[in-house]
């Protein structure tokens, strides 16, 4: 007996110690990149939800314009578009699957905000889509503006910017707010018209309204009101502290903007063979080089030579991106708008690749 | 020699043991901490003042209130849910459970298919299909319906007849609280009246005819302290009467059913729990039937069900955070809802933890309490 608990004594002693020693601080970390390198899959963080930016398909495929970003991390990183996981979040759990390491990189129509970047632990990278908050209504109903929406039940998303900015602009409007953490909740209400109206980012209720089944009416019976209320630069997000991860998933998404400004398709960029330097330095081919000789450029970002090669072979330009999932010819029909290229005066605008 | 003394060692073993748990709480909490401060994320609670930034449904709530009064909020609206959903499911479990031994082939088969199909569906799936299934369905609120011309029926507020006090309703009140008093010493004065001489004592009869009686005459004395007010439709409100959120009808009926079905279970049990030979002796003295329930069976069966009848209070409590899925908002959904618009998921969680272990801590001492002053005597 006294045996056991001199045991005893001497394991929990040492459990103690062991515990008292054990320094938790920060020590210098190996990049996230270099994991997902040596793991050979990318975890990325998606909407389920919104036609046109994240949605599983009738197959159990996930499209979208979000997850085409995805798809250009993973090929940039690994050279292979499918070695991704999609983790579908809702917009609460999104930042600590986030922080908690459950993701890489969150590519889910997040919009950049100084508190999200202060005190979220995140960082937002650049932006792959502007979008603007606005108001869904039935087409049969009488709401022209915003003010027309008093005493109205509103359907929101619970924990985006859209549900503050609602209560902003909603400020000296008297109205009820209906919250739900998923979408298609949220969905069902507005089908029941439990709630007048339906706030969001623009894009995602043109994804909505596209999708809307013929059943209820179609596209038609769904209307946006024009006023656009809030700013929503859209774009991924990685934790905090990782530069190095931060700069490869910046320089990809910059890559098919660059891309696009080139005219680089998913159809050409595989076998350009033009003698302009400057794109060859961008899809790593060899340039002459100051000594007579050639040399491959090499930003020092941590990605293969070719990455801008197999980001644009896998998934295209920004623009092919942009039309495949949201432009004009699809359901969606959005207009590039603030999202072209700056020489077509929108906001896209590549720093110099040297 | 001390050392090699048992009764020192185990002193020993104890305080190095709670050492050791405490070392280690300290090793989570340093690391927890740490972690945050390393991604930039704050880890104290000054945001609780800060503004919630959003509006909540069915309340008055402003953006510019701070997180903690939109956690109260919730707090609020989860009691609203705990306090008519634990009498409603204790009726209905105990109704139901004792119809599950009825006689009666009917009563006794609907019983049990109540119970069974209940009892073996996951709580979400029944919200899930009360909200979606049987309030959406129903018509939007400017086609509200008013079945008997009292009540509102519309998918986003529900209305039903409520009482507004009007001047002298406190003292109304008042004087109501004193007959409840004196309406005790009376059932008090016919018990003993009825031990002492064994003439009937009609104490139910007696008592609640002087409540009732000193009810309406205070009502006509002070003149109407208290009037119905109809709920009505008005600019897409429902106002007057009472109106409760389709989301918390929602949340209410299909957890205080499905809860309901578990206390059925512990009744029957409860009732077949107590032994044979009570229930013959009731009989061998001539009982009559409602004499033996009320008399032998149910205070014993009752004895029996209060343990596990706490634990099915405490499931109730903490199945009400499934609101969320409906977008009731009580305590979790605010609490995530905060965390999604950029409060610190640990604190916020913590807080969370915090309320529901407030809620079924005093829920379990309050029946505790009761559980003991029933329990039998011994000596």
């Amino acid at each position: 007996m006294a045996k056991k608990i001199i045991l005893l004594v001497v394991v929990l002693a040492m459990v103690a110690a062991a515990c008292s020693s054990t320094d938790s601080g920060a020590t210098a970390q190996k990049s996230l990149l270099d994991d997902i390198v040596a793991r050979g899959k990318l975890l990325c963080g998606v909407n389920n939800a919104v036609p046109g930016f994240g949605f599983v398909d009738s197959a159990g495929e996930f499209s979208g314009f979000d997850i085409d970003f995805c798809r250009a991390v993973a090929a940039g990183v690994l050279g292979d578009p499918n070695a991704v996981e999609f983790k579908p979040l809702t917009a609460q759990q999104r930042f600590t699957a986030l922080q908690s390491g459950e993701i890489d990189v969150l590519i889910r129509n997040t919009t950049w905000t100084a508190s999200r970047d202060g005190s979220e632990g995140a960082t937002f990278l650049t932006t792959t889509f502007y979008d603007g908050q606005g108001m869904m209504v039935r087409d049969d109903s009488s709401y022209q503006t915003l003010e027309d929406m008093a005493n109205t039940s509103i359907c929101v998303l619970s924990g985006t910017t859209t549900e503050l900015n609602l209560a902003a602009r909603f400020n000296s409007i008297p109205y009820t707010p209906l919250t739900f953490d998923d979408n298609d909740q949220l969905r069902n209400a507005f089908v029941a018209g439990q709630c007048d109206g339906w706030t969001s980012d623009k894009s995602q209720l043109a994804g909505v309204r596209s999708n809307w089944p013929d059943g209820e009416g179609g596209p038609a019976a769904l209307r946006i009101l024009d006023e656009t209320f809030s700013k929503e630069p859209l774009g991924p997000v990685v934790r905090d502290g990782d530069s190095k991860w931060a700069d490869a998933v910046n320089w990809i998404v910059i890559a098919t903007i660059q891309g696009e400004e080139f005219g680089l398709t998913q159809g050409n960029v595989a076998s350009y063979s033009g003698d302009n330097v400057e794109i060859k330095r961008f899809l790593g081919q060899p340039t002459p080089s100051s000594d007579g000789g050639t040399t491959v450029f090499d930003p020092g970002l941590g990605l293969p030579a070719d990455y801008a090669v197999k980001v644009i072979g896998a998934v295209g330009n920004y623009g092919e991106i942009f039309d495949r999932n949201v432009g004009p010819d699809t359901a969606l029909g959005i207009s590039r708008g603030l999202n072209d290229l700056w020489t077509h005066g929108g906001l896209m605008y590549p720093p110099p690749y040297r | 020699m001390w050392w090699r003394d048992v009764g020192t060692l185990r002193i020993v073993a104890q305080v190095v043991a709670v050492a050791a748990a405490f070392a280690f709480l300290g090793y989570l909490y340093r690391n927890l901490v740490t972690n945050l401060r390393a991604q930039g994320i704050g880890t104290g609670f000054e945001f609780l003042a800060r503004p919630a930034g959003v509006n909540v449904a069915g309340s008055g709530f402003e953006a510019s209130q701070p997180v903690r009064s939109v956690i109260l909020l919730g707090v609020k609206n989860t009691l609203a849910l705990v306090i008519v959903g634990v009498p409603v499911l204790t009726v209905v479990g105990v109704v139901v459970g004792i119809a599950r031994l009825s006689s009666n082939w009917l009563v006794r088969k609907a019983a049990s298919v109540y119970v069974e199909t209940l009892r073996n569906i996951p709580p979400l799936l029944v919200i899930l299909i009360a909200f979606n299934a049987v309030l959406l369905p129903l018509p939007t609120i400017d086609n509200a319906l008013h079945p008997l011309g009292v009540l509102v029926v519309s998918n986003r507020e529900l209305g039903v007849p409520w009482l507004v006090p009007r001047e002298g309703s406190g003292l109304y009140l008042l004087v109501l609280t004193v007959a409840l008093v004196l309406a005790a010493g009376i059932w008090v004065w016919r018990t003993r009246r009825f031990d002492s001489t064994g003439a009937p004592h009609h104490r139910v009869l007696w008592s609640s005819a002087f409540l009732v009686g000193v009810g309406i005459g205070a009502y006509f004395l002070i003149g109407t302290p208290f009037q119905v007010s109809l709920p009505e439709v008005r600019d897409r409100i429902v106002v007057g009467g009472m109106a409760a959120r389709a989301s918390y009808v929602a949340v209410l009926v299909a957890l205080a059913m499905y809860t309901a079905s578990h206390v059925a279970e512990i009744t029957r049990g409860s009732i077949l729990a107590v032994p044979k030979g009570q229930t013959e002796a009731a009989n061998a003295l001539a009982l009559t039937r409602f004499q033996r329930l009320r008399f032998v069976v149910l205070p014993q069966a009752f004895r029996i069900a209060i343990p596990p009848m706490i634990n099915q209070f405490l499931n109730f409590t903490k199945n009400t955070s499934l609101g969320i899925a409906v977008g009731y908002a009580e305590v979790t959904l605010v609490t995530f809802q905060a965390i999604g618009n950029g409060y610190p998921a640990p604190q916020m969680i913590l807080i969370l933890m915090g309320v529901y272990l407030v809620f079924s801590l005093t829920i379990s001492a309050l029946v505790n309490i009761l559980n003991r002053r029933l329990q039998f005597v011994t000596r």
